[in-house]
C-alpha cells in the first residue's frame, strides 16, 4: 500500500476509535449533571445510585476519548505534517481553543466529578459535574468549526500556498458549521441515549435494579424521543446546506454514476474503476420524493459528472450514508414506539420491546461513525474541499514508519477496545447494587433489592460480587 | 513583537507541561521500583486525579506550535517521527491504565502497565528533544529526511536524563503526598536521582557541543543569562538534595525537594533556550520563518492569552482539591 493509502488508514482509525468514546461520554457528562441535581433537589437514593453507575462508566470512557484525541492533534503534524503548516494559521487556532476552553475545563473538574465522593460539598461536586458537561460540549463545537472549515472553506486568503484567515467570524460560522454543529450535538445525545436505554434494558430482561434501570431508560429514551424528529430535520438540512458545496459527495451518496435516476438506491455494490455499480437495488421515483417532488421528475445526478479525478470513493460515502441514515430510521421508529408505550402505559411491562432495546444500544454510535465516514470520505480526494488534495498534504515520511504506526495503533487500540467491553461487562454484571447508599452499611446487613415504584413483580436483586 | 509574545506562551506551556507531567509521570516511574502493591497504588492514585490536566499542556504544547510556528509544527514533527509515536503509544496506555487501575481495583497488571508506560512515554520525550539537536532535512519547506536520520547517541542521552529527571520530581512529588515507610523512602531514593540528573545534565551540556546545534553563547548578554540560569538551577538541586534526606514531619520538609527540583528544571530548560534562540531545528528553521500569520496571532494572542488566567486557576483547584496526603486517609477511590 501506498504512503497516502497507509496514512490514511492510519487516520481512519485513529480517528474512528476516539470518536467511539466521545459518542457515548459527552451525553453521559449531561445525564450525570441531570441525575445529581435531582439526587441534590429530592435526596433519593436511587438518584444517588444512578449518579455512581454511570459515573463508572462514564470515567474510563472519558479517559480513552482523551488520550485517543490527543495523538489525533499530534497527528496533523507526524502524518500530515503539509497540512499542518497550510492550514496551522487558521484551523490550530480553533483548536487552541478547544483546549483552553474545554480541554483545560474537563481536566480540572473531572477529578472531583471522579474522586470527590465524600471530600466535597455537593455543591462543589455539582458545580464540577456541570462544567465537566460544558466542557465535553464546548469540545464538540470548536471541533465541528474546524472540521466544517475543511468541508466549506472560509475567511480565508491563500498566500504562497498557505492558508491565512482574513475574517474570523467567516472562518468560524462557515456555512455548514451552523447545521452541523446541532447536528452533532443532538447526535451524541441521541447514541448516549441509546447506550443508556440498552444498558437499562438489560437489567429489566434480567429483572434486576429494577427502580434504577426504569428511572435510566425512562430519561434516556424520552430525551431520544424528544431530539430523533429533531435529528431527522437537522439532517436535512445538513445535505441542504453542505451538498450544494460539495456535489461530489451528494452523487456518491446517491449511488448513481450517471445523471436521470429519479428513484432512490437503497443497495449498490459500486465498481470504482468502472465507474458503474456491479449490483444495485433501485427504489422508483423515491428519490425526486426526498427531494420534495412527488411528481417523479427530478433526477438526482450522477458521479459521471464529476472528472474521475475529483471522485470520492463511492462505496465508503455510499455505505457510510445508509447505515447512518438506516441506524437513524431504526432509532426513530425505537422511539416512537416506547412513546406510545408509555402513553399505554405499558413501557414496564413490555419484555419483548425490552429484549429489542438492548438490541440497540450501539444504534447511536454505529450511526455517528456512519455519519463521519460519509463527510469525510465524501469530501476526498480533498483534504480541504476545493483547495488542498489529500494527497498533496501527507508528509513524506518512510512507509516503513507509517505501517509501523499503523500495526501499533491498530493492535494497540484493540487492545484498549477490549479492555473497555471486558470492563463494561464486568460493570455490568456487578451492577448498580453496590452503588444504591444503602449497601454502604456493614457487610453483615442483609442487601435487599431497590424498592419498586411501578407495582410489577420483581425478582430479588442478586449482588453478583 | 508578537512572535516573542508567542514564543512566551509556548515556553510556558513547555515549562507547565515538564514540571507537571514531569512529576506525574516520574510518579510511575517510581511504581515500578516499589514492591508493596499497597504502595504502588498509592502512587497511581495520588497521579489519578491531576494527569488528565498536567496532560493537557502538551496537547497545548502542540497546538500552541502548529498555530504559531505552523512551517515547524508540520517539520519537526516528522523529523521525530518514531520517537513521538512510541511516546502517544505509551501515553494511550498510560492513561487508560490509570483510569481502569482506579475504577476496578486491585488491578495489578493495570498498575504494571501504568509504570512501564511511564517509564516509556519519559524516555521517548527525551529522546524526541535529543532530536531537535540533528540537522533537519527541507525540500520546498517539506520534510523530506529519513525514518533515523534523528537518531543519535545524544537523544539517548537526553531520554535517560529526562527520565531520571522525572523519576527525581517523582519522588519529590511523593514525599510530599505521603507519610511514614513510603515517604522515607521517596527522600532516600530522590536524592540518588537528583544527584544522577545533575551528573547527566552536566553530561548533556558538554555532549550537546558536539552535535549540529551547539551552545550559542556567542554574546555577553546569553553567556550572562546562560550561566546565571545555571546557577539558579544549581541552587534549586541543592536545596532539593538537602530536602530530600530530611525525615521530620514538617511542611518544609515536604516542600523543599519539590520546589527546589522546580526551580531546577524551570532553571535549565530557559538556560537551553537561552543559548539556543532563535534556532527551532538547526541548519536554518528558526522561530522568525516559521511564525504564522498576523491575523492568526492575533486572534491566539487574544483568544487564548486571555483564557490563560481561567487555566491556571483551573490547574490550581484541581491541585487544591485533593491536598493533603494520601495514604494517611482514605484512598483516591474507595
Amino acid at each position: 500500500m501506498s504512503l497516502l493509502g497507509l496514512s490514511r488508514w492510519q487516520f481512519a482509525i485513529t480517528v474512528m476509535f476516539h470518536m467511539t468514546f466521545p459518542a457515548i461520554t459527552v451525553g453521559l457528562s449531561i445525564l450525570l449533571c441531570v441525575v445529581y441535581a435531582l439526587y441534590w433537589r429530592t435526596g433519593r437514593a436511587v438518584y444517588l445510585q444512578m449518579f455512581r453507575f454511570w459515573r463508572r462508566i462514564f470515567a474510563v470512557g472519558f479517559a480513552i476519548g482523551v488520550v485517543a484525541g490527543a495523538v489525533i492533534t499530534f497527528q496533523m503534524g507526524l502524518n500530515w505534517g503539509v497540512y499542518g503548516a497550510k492550514t496551522g494559521p487558521v484551523i490550530g487556532p480553533i483548536i487552541g481553543m478547544e483546549v483552553v476552553t474545554a480541554f483545560f475545563v474537563e481536566a480540572g473538574f473531572i477529578g472531583v466529578l471522579l474522586y470527590g465522593d465524600g471530600r466535597v460539598r455537593k455543591a462543589t461536586m455539582f458545580a464540577a459535574t456541570v462544567m465537566v458537561a460544558l466542557g465535553t460540549l464546548l469540545s464538540s463545537t470548536w471541533i465541528i468549526a474546524a472540521n466544517s472549515w475543511m468541508q466549506t472553506p472560509a475567511g480565508y486568503r491563500i498566500v504562497d500556498g498557505r492558508f491565512e484567515p482574513t475574517n474570523w467570524t467567516q472562518v468560524i460560522f462557515n456555512p455548514s458549521f451552523l447545521w452541523r454543529w446541532p447536528h452533532m450535538l443532538a447526535a451524541v445525545l441521541i447514541s448516549a441515549g441509546f447506550f443508556v436505554a440498552g444498558v437499562s434494558a438489560w437489567y429489566l430482561v434480567q429483572g434486576r435494579a429494577v427502580g434504577f434501570a426504569r428511572r435510566s431508560m425512562s430519561i434516556a429514551l424520552g430525551v431520544a424521543a424528544l431530539l430523533m424528529p429533531v435529528q431527522l430535520y437537522l439532517g436535512d438540512n445538513v445535505a441542504g446546506h453542505e451538498l450544494p458545496y460539495q456535489l461530489p459527495k451528494l452523487e456518491a451518496i446517491e449511488g448513481n454514476w450517471d445523471n436521470g435516476n429519479t428513484g432512490f438506491i437503497l443497495f449498490a455494490i459500486p465498481d470504482q474503476a468502472a465507474a458503474r455499480n456491479i449490483a444495485a437495488l433501485d427504489i422508483p421515483c423515491l428519490g425526486s420524493a426526498i427531494a420534495k417532488d412527488l411528481s417523479c421528475r427530478t433526477a438526482m445526478p450522477g458521479l459521471k459528472l464529476t472528472p474521475a479525478a475529483g471522485r470520492p470513493n463511492m462505496a465508503a460515502t455510499f455505505w457510510g450514508f445508509r447505515v447512518m441514515f438506516l441506524a437513524a430510521l431504526l432509532m426513530f421508529g425505537t422511539t416512537f414506539a416506547a412513546t406510545v408505550l408509555r402513553i399505554r402505559n405499558r413501557l414496564w411491562t413490555a419484555r419483548r420491546f425490552h429484549r429489542f432495546v438492548l438490541c440497540t444500544t450501539p444504534a447511536g454510535i454505529l450511526a455517528i461513525l456512519g455519519g463521519w465516514v460519509t463527510a469525510e470520505a465524501g469530501r476526498q480526494p480533498w483534504v480541504v474541499f476545493g483547495q488542498l488534495r489529500t494527497s498533496a498534504a501527507v508528509s513524506r515520511l518512510a512507509p516503513g514508519e507509517v505501517l509501523f504506526s499503523v500495526l501499533g495503533f491498530s493492535t494497540l487500540y484493540l487492545i484498549m477496545l477490549l479492555a473497555y467491553v471486558v470492563y463494561l461487562v464486568r460493570v455490568l454484571r456487578i451492577g448498580p447494587e453496590r452503588d444504591h447508599p444503602r449497601h454502604e452499611r456493614p457487610p453483615d446487613t442483609p442487601d435487599s433489592s431497590v424498592p419498586d415504584s411501578a407495582g410489577v413483580p420483581v425478582r430479588r436483586e442478586v449482588a453478583v460480587r | 513583537m508578537i512572535t516573542t509574545l508567542w514564543l512566551a506562551v509556548v515556553l510556558v506551556c513547555l515549562l507547565m507541561y515538564v514540571v507537571l507531567d514531569g512529576y506525574d509521570l516520574g510518579v510511575g516511574v517510581a511504581s515500578l521500583f516499589e514492591r508493596d502493591t499497597a504502595h504502588r497504588r498509592h502512587l497511581l492514585e495520588s497521579v489519578a486525579v491531576g494527569w488528565d490536566g498536567n496532560e493537557t499542556w502538551l496537547i497545548l504544547l502542540g497546538v500552541a506550535l502548529w498555530a504559531g510556528f505552523p512551517a515547524a509544527f508540520g517539520t519537526v514533527l516528522p523529523h521525530a517521527y518514531l520517537p513521538m509515536i512510541v511516546m502517544l503509544f505509551a501515553l494511550v496506555v498510560r492513561g487508560v491504565s490509570v483510569e481502569m487501575a482506579s475504577q476496578a481495583p486491585p488491578a495489578r497488571r493495570w498498575t504494571t502497565a501504568f509504570g512501564v508506560a511511564s517509564l516509556v512515554a519519559s524516555f521517548g520525550q527525551g529522546f524526541t528533544l535529543g532530536t531537535l539537536t540533528s540537522a533537519l532535512h527541507l525540500r520546498d519547506g517539506a520534510f523530506t529526511g529519513s525514518a533515523f536520520g534523528a537518531f543519535s547517541w545524544f537523544a539517548v542521552l537526553t531520554g535517560v536524563t529526562v527520565t531520571v529527571g522525572y523519576t527525581a520530581l517523582g519522588y519529590a512529588y511523593t514525599k510530599q503526598k505521603s507519610s511514614g515507610r513510603l515517604r522515607e523512602s521517596a527522600g532516600r531514593r530522590g536524592l540518588v536521582t537528583t544527584a544522577a540528573t545533575a551528573v547527566l545534565l552536566a553530561a548533556v551540556l558538554v555532549a550537546i557541543n558536539a552535535t549540529a546545534a551547539p551552545l550559542n553563547l556567542s554574546s555577553a548578554g546569553r553567556a550572562f543569562a546562560f550561566g546565571g540560569l545555571l546557577l539558579f538551577a544549581t541552587g534549586g538541586a541543592v536545596t532539593a538534595l538537602v530536602g530530600f534526606p530530611w525525615n521530620r514531619q514538617s511542611r518544609a520538609a515536604d516542600a523543599l525537594p519539590l520546589g527546589g527540583l522546580i526551580v531546577a528544571t524551570v532553571s535549565v530548560f530557559l538556560a537551553l533556550g537561552v543559548a539556543r534562540y532563535p534556532v527551532i531545528l538547526p541548519p536554518d528553521l528558526t522561530v522568525g520563518s516559521a511564525v504564522g500569520p498576523h491575523n492568526t496571532m492575533v486572534f491566539l494572542l487574544i483568544g487564548i492569552g486571555l483564557n490563560m488566567p481561567m487555566v491556571l486557576a483551573y490547574n490550581v483547584f484541581a491541585h487544591r482539591a485533593f491536598g493533603g496526603k494520601l495514604d494517611s486517609g482514605a484512598g483516591a477511590h474507595s
